[in-house]
């Protein structure tokens, strides 16, 4: 009957390694790989943490396990009581300790990288490519005009999207957070990028894609009784599609309607920045 | 699934009168008649756990104005509207109706499939867009012609389709059949989702979430909104409606739905539509009724002299022989005018381009704006905050003699309205030059913001205007240099 309960008791530890073991096989495990250079160093810290964790996991319950079996046979010489040991102490107290410390000091790079803004990537400092801004329920974007500089305040040429975040691929790029109203979040899973927006501030997060594509940008605060409505997109392109996207959202926004007259004044606007 | 089906086998296929489609239902939970207390809950208590709370039926409303009138026109309009539009779970398809219900045409294929009493293979004659389950199918040849029956599912990659019921003997190969609502289906599984919680069921702007909200949701049974391209007496064209779905819109609780997928947004925005279309068509037949059969003027006939009996015989004898074609008449108005909607003709295009958008013509702008021409200032106030002297006016309610219970402006639909702050360059209606021109020209339908193009401004005229609202946003408050004269006539002290 001992022996029963001693496997029962080590049943559920293994069954929650085999789970985990498992979970990048079933799909619960990240959205994909890291899409940004940060997000892989994220990724590497959170691997780094799960291993140290599982050692620790294991190594305790291997240890719990032996001692329960080796209880539960009631041959076993009775125990001894000792009122506790100053080096064990010491030793329990050091070596976690150290790992902590260890851990803290080794993903300061990376938390600096992110989160403090003397260390962002100077070009991305230097052009915001957008501010967007978080409003009960959707995410409302706003570019400076192509070969300008995002101001803090709205501009009479500024370009507006919603829901719709273009980026250039390859290059690390900024935005300004804001929020309209409550608190919002920034959330790209597949880029690892969060950000929580709070009105009154103006928040600059920076991040990058290695690759040309779409992800899901969401609110990961609740925000209201629409905040599951508050999904958009962020479209990675190449800087000349990005280029392309500006211009043609330029040519939309400054649509006035009569056809034949939106394509003369734009060929004349590029007739007249090439001869300037 | 299987429920489903199981319940569709139970579901008497409608065959629908002359023009008419019963579009197929949705898997409804009848209510049972409770006999025994215990032996009702336990059972429900379990299934609760087990699929999840009952969802209340949604159906329908009847506007405030039907339910006034006496008890036979209401029953009368009721029932013709029902008969018509048929009810959210069983939508009705009136081909008379200038709604895009989904169309698609095809027949029994051979081939690898195998044809069962309650399945066959389908090759459709064009590439179907939609998820088809719950559609009207009708065979147009073969031994069931001219019958109906519910689509269960389509499976577009292995090309069969299941019925939801079964017909013995099986169909033949090579019969001709029609699909028809799938878009309407489609489009109302969005609407209910995304939608419906505000703009409520019938779209009556009365969601459960409406009452918490300033501006309120649309009320979509007037048939008008706000934000088109199209002329003054126009309808929404669907492009309009698929705008504001796409973009939102800035400034109110409407979200930008920006990630449908084209086909969803033509599928949402067409059931948008529809229900427009069966308000418009409720008010229409009212309106008929409305004055000799409302509460207040049976009342007052009673009053008179005139007997009920009398007052009854003669709505009898209205039903009887003027509804019909008074419905006629509604349906075709209904088909004229949303068709129209979406027909160039219908569109404000400005005959001039731009006007350059310089330092002069913002000045020719702001005379106009504060001209007695357009009395711009009335209402937007001599800086454009919305804070005219109109806004401290007791309004006619159009149509009667009236005045509103308080001050301000007022739409169409009863709610007060501020006009826009033109300071904060929040454009409702979208912010390229052309949403503001058409403002201009066309007004903004269900407000007191008029129309000035074709009779009051010239094209030039309006796009100084619109040079002009575009720059109000980035004025300083100091008037710039030129501009003093302007300052100087106009003040922006509180009255």
């Amino acid at each position: 009957m001992a022996k029963s309960w001693c496997i029962f008791f080590i049943f559920w530890p293994t069954l929650a390694l085999a789970v985990c073991w498992m979970a990048p096989a079933w799909g619960w495990w990240f959205p994909g790989d890291a899409a940004s250079t940060l997000g892989a160093r994220i990724d590497d810290l959170f691997y780094l943490i799960l291993i140290i964790v599982s050692v620790v996991f294991v190594g305790t319950h291997v240890g719990l396990a032996y001692v329960l079996w080796r209880g539960s046979s009631f041959n076993e010489p009775k125990a001894l009581f000792t009122h506790g040991s100053h080096n064990l102490e010491v030793i329990w107290t050091i070596v976690p300790s150290g790992i902590l410390l260890f851990i803290a000091l080794y993903q300061m790079d990376v938390w600096a990288d992110y989160r403090v803004q003397s260390a962002f990537p100077p070009e991305a400092v230097r052009a915001p490519v957008a501010e967007v801004t978080a409003r009960q329920f959707e995410w409302r974007i706003r570019y400076p005009a192509p070969g300008k500089t995002l101001q803090l305040t709205p501009q009479p040429d500024d370009l507006y999207t919603v829901n719709d975040l273009h980026i250039p691929v390859g290059r690390p790029v900024m935005i300004q957070l804001r929020s309209d109203d409550v608190q919002h979040s920034f959330f790209v899973p597949m880029l690892r990028v969060k950000q929580d927006a709070v009105p009154g501030l103006v928040i600059p997060i920076w991040f990058d894609s290695v690759r040309s594509d779409t992800y899901e940008l969401l609110c990961a605060e609740l925000c209201g009784w629409g905040h599951y409505k508050m999904k958009a997109r962020v479209v990675a392109q190449s800087d000349a599609n990005f280029k392309s996207y500006l211009a043609e959202l330029h040519r939309e926004q400054f649509d006035d309607g009569v056809p034949s007259a939106a394509t003369e004044s734009s060929e004349a606007a590029e007739t007249a920045s090439k001869s300037e | 699934m299987t429920l489903f089906r199981l319940h569709q086998l139970l579901v008497q296929p409608k065959f629908g009168s002359a023009g008419r489609q019963v579009i197929a239902n949705n898997f409804v939970w009848e209510v049972l008649p409770v006999r025994n207390r215990a032996s009702f809950l336990v059972p429900a208590a379990l299934m609760a756990v087990v699929i999840g709370c009952e969802q209340p039926q949604a159906r329908f409303e009847l506007t405030e104005r039907t339910k006034d009138l006496m008890s036979p026109a209401r029953t009368a309009v009721a029932d013709a509207v029902e008969e018509n539009f048929g009810t959210p779970n069983d939508l009705v398809a009136w081909l008379r109706s200038p709604t895009r219900y989904g169309d698609n045409t095809g027949h029994v294929a051979g081939g690898d499939g195998t044809v069962s009493a309650d399945s066959f293979p389908a090759e459709f004659d064009e590439p179907v867009a939609s998820d088809l389950s719950g559609a009207a199918l009708r065979f147009t040849s073969g031994k069931y012609q001219g019958q109906q029956v519910p689509v269960g599912q389509f499976d577009a990659d292995a090309g069969q389709l299941v019925l939801g019921a079964v017909l013995d003997p099986p169909v033949e190969q090579d019969t001709q059949f029609q699909v028809v609502g799938d878009v309407l289906q489609h489009g109302r599984m969005l609407y209910m989702t995304h939608c419906m919680h505000c703009h409520g069921v019938s779209g009556d702007g009365e969601g459960p979430t409406a009452q918490y909200l300033d501006p309120r949701p649309r009320e979509y049974r007037l048939g008008i909104y706000k934000f088109t391209s199209t002329k003054q007496t126009d309808k929404a064209s669907t492009d309009d409606l698929q705008r504001t779905v796409k973009q939102g819109i800035p400034g109110t609780y409407m979200p930008s739905f920006m990630l449908l997928k084209d086909d969803e947004l033509a599928a949402v925005v067409e059931y948008v539509r529809f229900l427009s279309i069966r308000g418009e068509f409720e008010k229409k037949l009212v309106d008929e009724l409305y004055g000799d059969y409302s509460t207040a003027a049976v009342n007052d006939r009673l009053e008179s002299g005139e007997s009920e009996d009398e007052i009854e015989s003669q709505l009898t004898a209205y039903i009887q022989d003027d509804l019909p074609s008074t419905v006629d008449f509604a349906s075709s108005d209904l088909a004229s005018s949303w068709t129209n909607a979406d027909t160039e003709a219908a569109v404000v295009v400005p005959e001039k381009s731009r006007v350059p958008d310089t330092l002069e013509s913002r000045k020719r702008g702001r005379a106009l704006y504060v001209s007695d021409r357009t009395k711009c200032v009335t209402c937007h106030g001599p800086k454009g905050r919305g804070n005219g002297s109109a806004t401290n006016d007791y309004w006619k309610v159009p149509g009667s003699n009236e005045t509103y219970d308080s001050r301000g402006l007022h739409d169409l639909w009863g709610n007060k309205l501020s006009p826009r702050d033109l300071t904060r360059g929040i454009y409702r209606g979208g912010r390229r030059p052309i949403d503001l021109y058409r403002r201009v020209y066309a007004g903004i339908k269900g407000t007191p913001m008029p129309a000035f193009g074709g009779t009051v401004l010239k094209d030039d005229e309006i796009w100084d205007l619109v040079n002009y609202v575009m720059s109000i946003p980035f004025e300083s408050e100091q008037p710039s240099p030129g501009n003093e004269q302007l300052a100087v006539t106009v003040s922006d002290q509180p009255r």
